[in-house]
């Protein structure tokens, strides 16, 4: 299992217990006087049938406070996923904390600082850079580079997947769309994986037909999901902190209480993304301080219900570039979102909004978790790290340690060292071609794709892969999801890649 | 007594004031005003408030904000105009949805409002909007503009397919096309063969006056 970091001291919280108990009685009471609009046939049979008042016509389910409660009770305050290789499963909940893979659906061209759709190749480094960084313990080959050269939109998801399972032995991340849940489920379930499946709500207060169904197929399946919420406050959202974080609560715990009904126990964890709207686009402002502050929030909250949770804020940036705007946005949401208790962050590769991703910016972010994760581990105090022996012993100059037994045992485990930022000394800078960090971070990724080798499939398993690849592609086609001439290139595109 | 009802008008929507919009709309049908001057009053007012924003003094909830009012009271007005047989003019009609596969709702919904408040006579289909039911609506509708969002890149090429359909149907230079959304940047719109694009609620109202020369 990957062991991931663990934060080994208080959260940090900005609410007091009583503002935590206002925020949560006002989301019950949202649930049981308003309620949720549930699209979903079976959904709203199964609400019903368990003492919500259920309007079948307007599709509004109405949840009492105990059930909602009940349900917060029955989820695990921690679970387990599978990946391909057993040393890289991981245990999602407590104070144990995870980097996963960002989202950006375009390439980002570093020449030119402009999306475009991204290659085969492009998708394969990407999981193969993902595979071997360190800070780097989920990956998420669906939610980058949904816009890929040549491959049908139906079929994007399930090509990203594969391309994961195949370039990396990390858990995967996924999700939902057309109905491609029914493959990927059988796919984890052939290969013997667990997914961790992200499942939206729509802010205010809606589950849409199309993530209920796929809750039934994971849930079922015993598949983790991930019920998500994040409305743009102010927008379809409220603008306030308190009012945001409460709907959001509400929302959550609806797809909780779905989820515990159709199978009590399920491992699952809460996506919060709440985001500020810039008041002058409309568009959602990624690198906003709000979302810290709304991460922040959500974060203590699902602490009292024992629920983990997956935190955004800094996920990506507003930035074009990779520039100083972007670390800060990044660094500063990311930090804010693990020491506040987030247990999975969604992070690497990230660029502009959910636009764009590098595979630079995945490796410059890898430094950036690590420099956190070391902030988690905190301190020891102990007689060894003390010391007081050794200080007494060295005195005043001309004592010093450098040469000492407890320096060579210690001082590693209490450094961070990052791979990619600049910190040479001014002349050997200059003498090595004025290097900075993206510099540096563009020359990690050859390295990496020039010597990593992720631990190949068995033929089994790429059968497995392939076979269930096949399957989806025909019955995309038959459905006239992908028209004569799409199917001609993708053929061509996936010819032309092995 | 006309002069000062317009002025309440205006004020009701420079003050996002929906319920004082709706009760002076139905003053100025109560004491007979020119339902023609009751809309140019509505219609400047909203025009200051887009000026504001112009001049970055107001923000898109104050746009919105007095998109809402001016629409409590245009019906109201419409009605009376109506009824005395006159015939508001409007720069034109738009037909607007988010494509099939995707439920995100909120960055068209604050474009048909804006594009409401301009003047504009908008039918949204809402959400996951199938191409054969954009096709259908189009038919239907014959509007001036077909506006299409989509935030998730997977489903940006939704917006193709419809064009594609339009054209087999033989109807596609009957409307201007623009397209919206996260997904969505000019080098697609040109690319799927699409009029016009815009990154912005606000600047897509603009879009839509210089699409239909308006």
């Amino acid at each position: 299992m990957l062991k991931g970091f663990t934060r080994k001291f208080k959260p940090l919280e900005i609410l007091s217990e009583e503002e935590l108990e206002t925020i949560h009685r006002g989301a019950l009471n949202i649930l049981e006087t308003t309620g949720v609009r549930v699209e979903h046939d079976r959904a709203l049979k199964l609400f019903a049938d368990n003492d919500c008042k259920v309007d079948f016509e307007g599709k509004r389910v109405r949840i009492p406070p105990w059930l909602v409660e009940e349900s917060l009770r029955k989820c695990p305050s921690s679970y387990r996923v599978k990946a391909r290789d057993p040393k890289c499963d991981l245990m999602i909940g407590g104070n144990t904390v995870y980097f996963m893979q960002g989202m950006g659906m375009k390439y980002l061209d570093l020449d030119t600082w402009e999306p475009r759709a991204a290659t085969v190749k492009e998708h394969r480094d990407a999981m193969i850079i993902a595979d071997a960084l360190d800070n780097l313990h989920m990956a998420d080959g669906i939610f980058f580079y949904m816009d890929r050269v040549g491959i049908p939109a139906p079929m994007v998801m399930l090509e990203n997947l594969a391309s994961g399972i195949r370039n990396s032995t990390k858990v995967e991340h996924f999700g939902y769309e057309l109905g491609c849940e029914k493959f990927a489920i059988k796919m984890a379930n052939e290969l013997g994986i667990g997914l961790d499946v992200e499942l939206d709500s729509a802010a205010p207060l809606t589950l849409f037909k199309d993530p209920v169904e796929a809750a039934f197929r994971y849930v079922e399946a015993g598949i983790n999901i991930q019920p998500t919420s994040g409305a743009g406050m102010g927008a379809d959202g409220p603008a306030t902190f308190a009012a945001a974080v409460t709907l959001q609560d509400a929302e959550l715990m609806a797809f909780i209480t779905l989820a515990q009904l159709i199978r009590p126990g399920i491992g699952l964890s809460v996506q919060h993304g709440l985001g500020v709207t810039n008041m002058r686009t409309g568009n959602s402002r990624f690198g906003a301080v709000g979302e810290s502050i709304a991460g922040a929030m959500t974060n203590q909250l699902f602490r009292r219900y024992r629920i983990p949770t997956v935190t955004t804020a800094g996920f990506t940036s507003d930035s074009k570039k990779i520039d100083f705007q972007c670390a800060y946005e990044k660094a500063l949401g990311a930090l804010i979102s693990v020491i506040s208790g987030g247990n999975l962050h969604v992070f690497h590769g990230g660029v502009h909004a959910e636009l764009t991703w590098s595979p630079v910016q995945q490796v410059l972010d890898d430094d950036i978790a690590g420099w956190i994760g070391h902030l988690l581990e905190g301190v020891e105090v102990n007689d060894e790290t003390l010391a007081i022996d050794l200080i007494n012993e060295i005195g005043p100059i001309p004592g010093y340690y450098l040469n000492k037994e407890h320096t060579r045992k210690w001082w590693r485990k209490e450094q961070f060292i990052p791979r990619v930022a600049d910190a040479e000394p001014y002349p050997l800078w200059m003498k090595e071609g004025k290097k900075d960090a993206l510099a540096l971070a563009k020359e990690r990724v050859e390295e990496i794709l020039a010597t990593h080798k992720p631990k190949p499939l068995t033929a089994r398993e790429e059968q497995i892969v392939e076979d269930v690849l096949k399957q989806a592609r025909e019955y995309y086609k038959k459905e006239g999801l992908i028209s004569d001439e799409e199917w001609t290139v993708y053929m061509k595109t996936l010819e032309s890649a092995d | 007594m006309q002069a000062e009802i317009f002025e309440n008008l205006q004020k009701a929507v420079i003050e996002y004031d929906v319920e004082a919009a709706s009760s002076w709309a139905r003053r100025a049908v109560e004491e007979k005003a020119d339902p023609t001057k009751a809309l140019d009053a509505l219609t400047q007012a909203i025009r200051q408030v887009g000026d504001g924003f112009g001049r970055g003094e107001l923000w898109l909830p104050d746009l919105v904000g007095a998109a809402d009012a001016m629409q409590s009271a245009v019906p109201i007005i419409e009605e009376e105009l109506r009824r005395t047989g006159a015939k508001r003019v409007l720069p034109g009609t738009v037909v607007a949805g988010t494509v099939f596969g995707d439920i995100h709702s909120i960055g068209k919904t604050m474009v048909c409002v804006l594009l409401t408040a301009d003047g504009f006579d908008v039918i949204d289909l809402g959400i996951n909007v199938r191409a054969e039911q954009f096709v259908e609506a189009v038919k239907k509708h014959r509007p001036d503009i077909l506006a299409m969002s989509a935030l998730l890149t997977v489903f940006a090429s939704e917006q193709k397919k419809v064009i594609e359909t339009l054209k087999k149907e033989g109807i596609r230079d009957e409307v201007k096309i623009m397209v919206g959304g996260g997904a969505i940047s000019q080098e697609f719109s040109d690319r799927i063969g699409a009029d016009g694009y815009d990154p912005t609620a606000p600047g897509a109202v603009k879009l839509a006056r210089n699409l239909i020369g308006k």
